[in-house]
């Protein structure tokens, strides 16, 4: 019995991608496609309290039950505090979770606090309005006293750290204290192999582009994420840190809202949680042998996820991507930038992209993020000669045409991939929330697996990840 | 080698002549022009030879009066290595711990020996790097430190530009990181030591000229 694919978040207008009416049919309007539940998969998977029966306000409820515990006394009437805020977060479960928390920080400390101005700063990555286009669809600059995205080529200030000089962008310190809003959603593994998930914003969207390509490219594949944690362990950071206030995610939605003022105590519940729920799911799409994959979402072509996995994740499925006994994921920037001008890696033991991956059919998916690597290396076909314009003039993406092929129309792209890689079996990035559609051969597979799965993530690679970072869990 | 098929154009109506856009340029394509018949008022001008189309002033313009145009005839820019020594490019690398095949920049796939080559060439600031190669000219963000790495070890002394936001100086490294910070990290999972083992095995790997990748794997 296959159950009705999962609606996928509607396209949205975005400068970043095509008309929304150019996305003439989604893969999940597609026939033979159905649906998982995360919980078909793995039935421990435990409950969340969004998306859930109580809709939106289960979020404000967890958040203010959550900031409770959090001390704010060092706040006063006369300071200004700025709440700090990533793009990411906008793109889980359409945005509206990660919004609502954000207001409810600011309703808590204006309440408890009484402080003059607490404002929204919230940074980005590589598309410098994207955060400017979630205001603006959220409301929020109504909420907040003032709000306004950060981009990481803005004003900088020096950072003194334990490693040295890195910079942060001058609006994220502008006020007297800061409050670091975030998700836990596990993303970019390949970058931050879960290590310090928590603290990855410090390097990343709240800083300057020096400290971005320290991150990328200075550190090594497992040092990457240290460049946050030696920002925010600066002194000067941490004069203004007040707390963290984070949507504890999991592939089925939000578990909860975690709050803290030791952000460390935050970083191991979510590193604990991120390894467990999500290592299911990565270490069952590793499972998978050959299928076709269909990118189908508002977000650049490595991000476009389902059941809490991102694409890219899925082409580094191959290895243990939480195993930190693995060097280089088989993408990541880092390897990106290993494969030599005969376009072959430069030493052999550089792991190749997730061989199960036939063809990659690019229904919808947004500029703004490097993905040439994605079409080098894997068969590609962008349906719509606007979407293929769109990237063939975008910067970051000038060579991503020059390896992609152009479809007319997603069904006929889908029957020349499948007759091509003689596979009959779809996994669709395209957003769907509490389960992942897939076709119903995939399906079968899936479910036949996943049990087996689920006791090798619980009895083998949990001890042995949990030990790599440090945590000890007592039963 | 980096295509440009894009160009930014100031529409003069809107600009207000704040200069964010003169700040994030990478390759110091616009200036700030005095308008003719008035007292102070001055407005951004781009050059189009130094434009290469990334849209960084497009985006950081407060007042959308920045926007971009498909060029009629795309060009290319880059940097012909030849014309340097091939064993001092490849000095200039190793010594900034970089593979001379290792891509510096994941926009437009410039590898480290094309940087070298372009700073043998007497591009001595990140600008002029980007202007000749297109590095950092993507994305904009994640690729300055080589760069910095490299002009370091060829021993440019680097005093970023005053008041504006292109640059504001290298970063540590790796092989930058004091054994005590090594050491009160060792547990919580970062591999410094590992990751240099393995940089040094990237950097000493063979150029793909010299040896077939059957013959690697066979390594």
């Amino acid at each position: 019995m296959h159950h009705p694919p999962i609606q996928p978040l509607a396209p949205r207008p975005s400068r970043y991608g095509i008309d929304p009416s150019l996305v003439k049919k989604r893969f999940a309007d597609l026939p033979g496609m159905t649906s998982l539940s995360i919980k078909e998969l793995f039935p421990d998977t435990p409950e969340v309290i969004y998306p859930g029966p109580e809709g939106i306000q289960a979020v404000r409820q967890a958040a203010e039950a959550a900031l409770e515990n959090v001390d704010l006394s060092m706040i006063e009437p006369h300071h200004t505090v700025n709440v700090l805020a990533s793009h990411h977060g906008f793109t889980l479960l359409g945005g509206e979770p990660y919004a609502e928390l954000l207001r409810t920080v600011y309703d808590v400390v204006k309440q408890r606090t009484g402080a003059k101005e607490v404002r929204l700063r919230a940074g980005v990555g590589l598309r410098f309005r994207e955060t400017e286009e979630y205001i603006v669809r959220f409301n929020l600059k109504k909420h907040f006293d003032s709000a306004r995205g950060m981009a990481p080529i803005d004003e900088g200030i020096p950072i003194e750290t334990e490693i040295g000089t890195l910079y942060g962008l001058k609006r994220t310190y502008d006020a007297d204290w800061i409050i670091h809003v975030h998700n836990s959603d596990v993303r970019e593994v390949h970058f931050h192999r879960q290590v310090d998930r928590a603290v990855k914003p410090f390097g990343m969207s709240y800083a300057r582009i020096e400290t971005r390509s320290t991150y990328h490219q200075n550190l090594g594949p497992r040092g990457a994420n240290f460049t946050a944690r030696a920002i925010f362990e600066s002194p000067f950071v941490q004069s203004k840190f007040v707390g963290a206030v984070f949507l504890n995610m999991s592939p089925s939605g939000v578990l909860s809202v975690e709050a803290d003022n030791d952000l460390y105590r935050i970083n191991d519940t979510i590193t604990l949680d991120g390894l467990r729920y999500y290592g299911n799911m990565f270490q069952l799409l590793g499972k998978i042998e050959d299928c076709i994959v269909g990118l189908d979402f508002p977000c650049p072509v490595p991000y476009v996820f389902s059941a809490g996995v991102i694409y890219c994740n899925f082409v580094g499925a191959n290895v243990d991507l939480f195993d930190l006994d693995v060097k280089l994921a088989p993408y990541t920037w880092y390897t990106e930038a290993l494969y030599g001008k005969d376009g072959k890696p430069l030493i052999p033991d550089i792991k190749p992209v997730n061989p199960a991956i036939r063809m990659v059919v690019h229904n919808y998916a947004w500029i703004g993020y490097p993905s040439a690597f994605f079409s080098q290396q894997l068969p590609t076909i962008v349906i719509g000669k606007e979407q293929a314009d769109l990237f063939e003039h975008d910067p970051q993406n000038l060579e991503y045409m020059k390896y992609a092929m152009i479809g007319e129309n997603l069904e006929d792209a889908m029957k020349f991939a499948y007759r091509t890689t003689g596979t009959d079996k779809v996994i669709v990035f395209d957003g769907a929330v509490g389960g992942i559609n897939v076709s119903e051969s995939l399906a079968e597979y899936l479910l036949k697996v996943a049990p087996e799965v689920s006791a090798e993530v619980d009895q083998m690679l949990m001890p042995k990840w949990l030990k790599q970072r440090g945590i000890l869990v007592s039963a | 080698m980096r295509l440009i098929n894009t160009t930014a154009i100031i529409i003069n109506d809107k600009c207000t002549g704040c200069r964010i856009c003169s700040f994030v340029c990478p390759t110091l394509a616009i200036t700030m022009e005095p308008v003719p018949g008035t007292k102070n008022r001055k407005l951004a001008v781009v050059e189009e030879e130094s434009c290469t189309g990334c849209t960084a002033c497009e985006q950081r313009c407060p007042f959308d009066a920045i926007q971009m145009e498909k060029l009629t005839e795309p060009r290319f820019i880059g940097v012909d290595i030849q014309q340097s020594d091939t064993e001092q490019v490849h000095q200039l690398c190793y010594d900034s711990h970089l593979h001379p095949e290792q891509v510096v920049c994941y926009c437009t796939g410039t590898r480290a020996e094309e940087v070298a080559a372009a700073i043998l060439q007497g591009a001595d600031t990140p600008d002029k790097i980007s202007m000749a190669t297109g590095l950092r000219t993507g994305c904009t963000v994640e690729c300055l430190q080589p760069a910095m790495r490299l002009l370091k070890t060829a021993g440019v002394e680097l005093e970023s530009p005053k008041g504006r936001y292109q640059w504001y100086g290298p970063t540590p490294t790796i092989w930058d990181i004091p054994d005590h910070v090594k050491e009160k990290y060792a547990q919580r999972g970062f591999y410094f030591d590992a990751d240099i083992e393995f940089f040094e095995k990237i950097r000493k790997a063979p150029l793909s000229s010299e040896q077939n990748y059957t013959e690697r794997e066979e390594e």
